[in-house]
């Protein structure tokens, strides 16, 4: 389905019936990487996606965007679609810092939050961090002698060689460096809803230790670690990850 | 030695169907017609800026599915077309600042939507006096209009369903007066479409008023005119492939295997490979997904659908090829038009490969049709002299 929001052509996909469950994909990725959470999802409750704007079939946005620029975009869809009463918001990765960042803004209510593989930790130094943030300071100079076309061909290969995503959306590279600099640990300090957290142990994108540290910021939430299935647990693990959300959301 | 034909194979465009048309030209026009081994193909580029591009390179799919392209566009140097009593292309050939050219004898455009499957392309290609594949100026510009072509269909008695049309200024000035005149005019569920885009682009099903004036948002997006239409109950669509200029030729009546739910958008059209549609047997893949070819209809019905597409594509002045798409109502059995596709997305070749016909036999008969329709056109007088200018 599509819709216009914010002057965007908007794809989302509305299924089921029940209370409302909005979910959101990550960095890259589009509504079709949840499809299958959404149909085991849509069982028992009304659950839409969407293609984030710049993602999928959705218009990029006008301008640079960070998380508080995407979470109005959301507000701005359910009040679209007449969709009142969120029951519940999943996030994927940076869909996770994006519903964590608009909680902890009132900008939606949900009742209730998952947050899969929730990236939005940006302290965090690990190797690949530092490997990226070194490359990206010092690629500029060492890459200047270069013609263009073999330049930006040079610092993808390194860019992705580091883990970045940078240049997974080559369109959006601005609003990706403005996302990866706000960091969500002290939004994510001040939720009062019923947060469950699930982050697979061999996930090398977004480690668990970001899970525990979410865990650990946020009272009463509930950490789920699933052993196996990387950073797309909920598609590997899908069984484990469906099941533990239906019974958070029950 | 005798001189191979040159055939330019026109692609890409400024329009929303660019991508659609990418995969088209590589696969079902520019590598059919080199293995015809007649013909010196020419891949012509137009990149969503307007540039046009001629090289060879640009034949290779890799080059578009992998993104490269954006690299190749950075460092390459637009081609230019001369229009010299016909049609050159010219480029730096790479050597001491010297061009290249090329006399094309033949244009087969392989753009769909916005400049090139409205006319657009055909008037440049008049203009130059060079013969092309497909429809003319004008039955282009009526077929690619829904609105338009739904006016013509219904003075030449055709069945229609019930449309109301309107500008995308009504929708911005008075949206809830509108509302009101849908709500009087048609019922419910009603298809909403922008006037002239093809490939489902922009189209929606409306269920109720929300879902309507969220619809109607849609299509304005797109376009300055929107079409809303009744949808036909009991519903069967099914499309005909024809080619031809003075006696068309249909192909077989295809049926494309989807619910009416799921009616085809450009994500089950081009992007899932039609897997919505996929599901009970008999059906074919094909570049709209999978589909019942021939149509599973009673004799009659199916005789009724391909006697109105076959009128359908001779009232809009159709030559070259075109697809015309139909809605059956099966309770009723009655055929409407829906609308024309000039350019269907490759070719509708599977279709035409199951009524016998090879990819390389196909554009084959479209390069004949089209120098058919060429000479004929010249035989026609478009001046003769006056002594006006020395009398004035």
């Amino acid at each position: 389905m599509q819709v216009v929001v914010d002057n965007l052509i908007t794809n989302c996909e509305l299924s089921g019936k029940g209370k409302l469950v909005l979910l959101l994909h990550g960095w890259g990725d589009s509504l079709r990487g949840l499809a299958p959470l959404q149909s085991e999802l849509s069982k028992h409750y009304r659950v839409l996606s969407v293609d984030l704007p710049g993602f999928g079939n959705t218009e990029a946005p006008p301008a640079v965007w960070g998380l508080d620029e995407y979470g109005r975009f959301l507000a701005a869809l359910l009040r679209k679609l007449e969709l009142d009463e969120l029951y519940a918001l999943i996030g994927h990765s940076n869909g996770g810092a994006i519903a964590i960042r608009a909680i902890a803004r009132e900008v939606l209510s949900p009742k209730k939050l998952v947050l899969l593989a929730a990236s939005g930790i940006r302290s965090d130094q690990s190797a690949r961090r530092f490997a990226f943030q070194v490359i990206a300071k010092t690629g500029n100079v060492a890459t200047a002698w270069l013609p263009n076309r073999y330049r930006d061909a040079l610092r993808r290969n390194l860019y992705g060689a580091a883990g970045s995503d940078l240049f997974v959306m080559p369109q959006l590279q601005e609003t990706f460096k403005k996302t990866v600099r706000q960091d969500v640990q002290a939004d994510a300090h001040t939720l009062k809803l019923p947060v469950l957290l699930v982050y697979a142990a061999d996930d090398e994108t977004v480690p668990l230790k970001h899970g525990e540290k979410y865990h650990h910021l946020i009272v009463g939430s509930t950490l789920k670690v699933v052993q196996t299935g990387g950073h797309f647990l909920h598609q590997q693990q899908l069984p484990v990850v469906a099941d533990s959300i239906e019974g958070f959301l029950k | 030695m005798v001189r191979m034909e040159s055939i330019a194979v026109i692609f890409g465009g400024r329009s929303a169907e660019h991508d659609v048309s990418v995969v088209t030209a590589l696969a079902s026009v520019i590598k059919p017609l080199e293995l015809t081994k007649k013909y010196r193909v020419e891949a012509v580029y137009i990149a969503k800026d307007g540039a046009w591009y001629w090289d060879d390179k640009l034949k290779d799919i890799k080059l578009f599915t992998s993104g490269e392209i954006q690299n190749y566009l950075h460092r390459t140097q637009p081609s230019s077309v001369q229009f010299d009593g016909g049609m050159t292309l010219v480029k730096a050939s790479g050597i001491a600042g010297r061009k290249q050219h090329r006399k094309i004898d033949l244009v087969f455009p392989a753009m769909h939507g916005t400049y090139g499957e409205d006319g657009a392309l055909m008037g440049l290609l008049d203009m130059a006096g060079v013969p092309y594949v497909g429809c003319g100026v004008s039955a282009a510009a009526i077929c690619m209009n829904k609105v338009l072509a739904k006016r013509v269909a219904l003075g030449s008695g055709i069945p229609i369903s019930k449309y109301v049309s309107f500008a995308k200024t009504d929708l911005e000035r008075n949206a809830s007066g509108l509302l009101k005149l849908l709500d009087k005019e048609l019922r419910f569920p009603v298809f909403v479409k922008p006037a002239h885009l093809g490939s489902s682009i922009g189209i929606s099903r409306a269920t109720n008023e929300t879902e309507l004036r969220n619809a109607l948002e849609v299509a304005a997006h797109y376009d300055d005119e929107v079409l809303v239409e009744e949808e036909v109950p009991n519903l069967i669509e099914v499309t005909l492939p024809v080619i031809g200029n003075e006696q068309p030729q249909a192909a077989l009546l295809e049926r494309p295997m989807t619910k009416a739910e799921d009616f085809f958008d450009f994500e089950t059209k081009y992007l899932q490979g039609g897997k919505k549609g996929k599901g009970k047997g008999g059906g074919s893949k094909g570049a709209q997904g999978y589909s019942q070819i021939p149509a599973d209809l009673p004799k009659g019905l199916y005789s009724q659908a391909e006697k109105l597409g076959l009128k359908v594509y001779q009232v809009m002045g159709c030559s070259g090829i075109a697809r015309i798409d139909m809605l059956i109502d099966e309770k009723a059995g009655s055929v409407y038009f829906n609308e024309v596709n000039p350019l269907p997305g490759g070719l509708y070749a599977h279709n035409w490969n199951k009524a016998g016909m090879s990819n390389v036999e196909l554009v084959q008969r479209l390069v004949g049709f089209a120098k058919e329709r060429h000479a004929a056109r010249q035989s026609l007088t478009t001046t003769f002299g006056t002594n006006y200018l020395q009398q004035f």
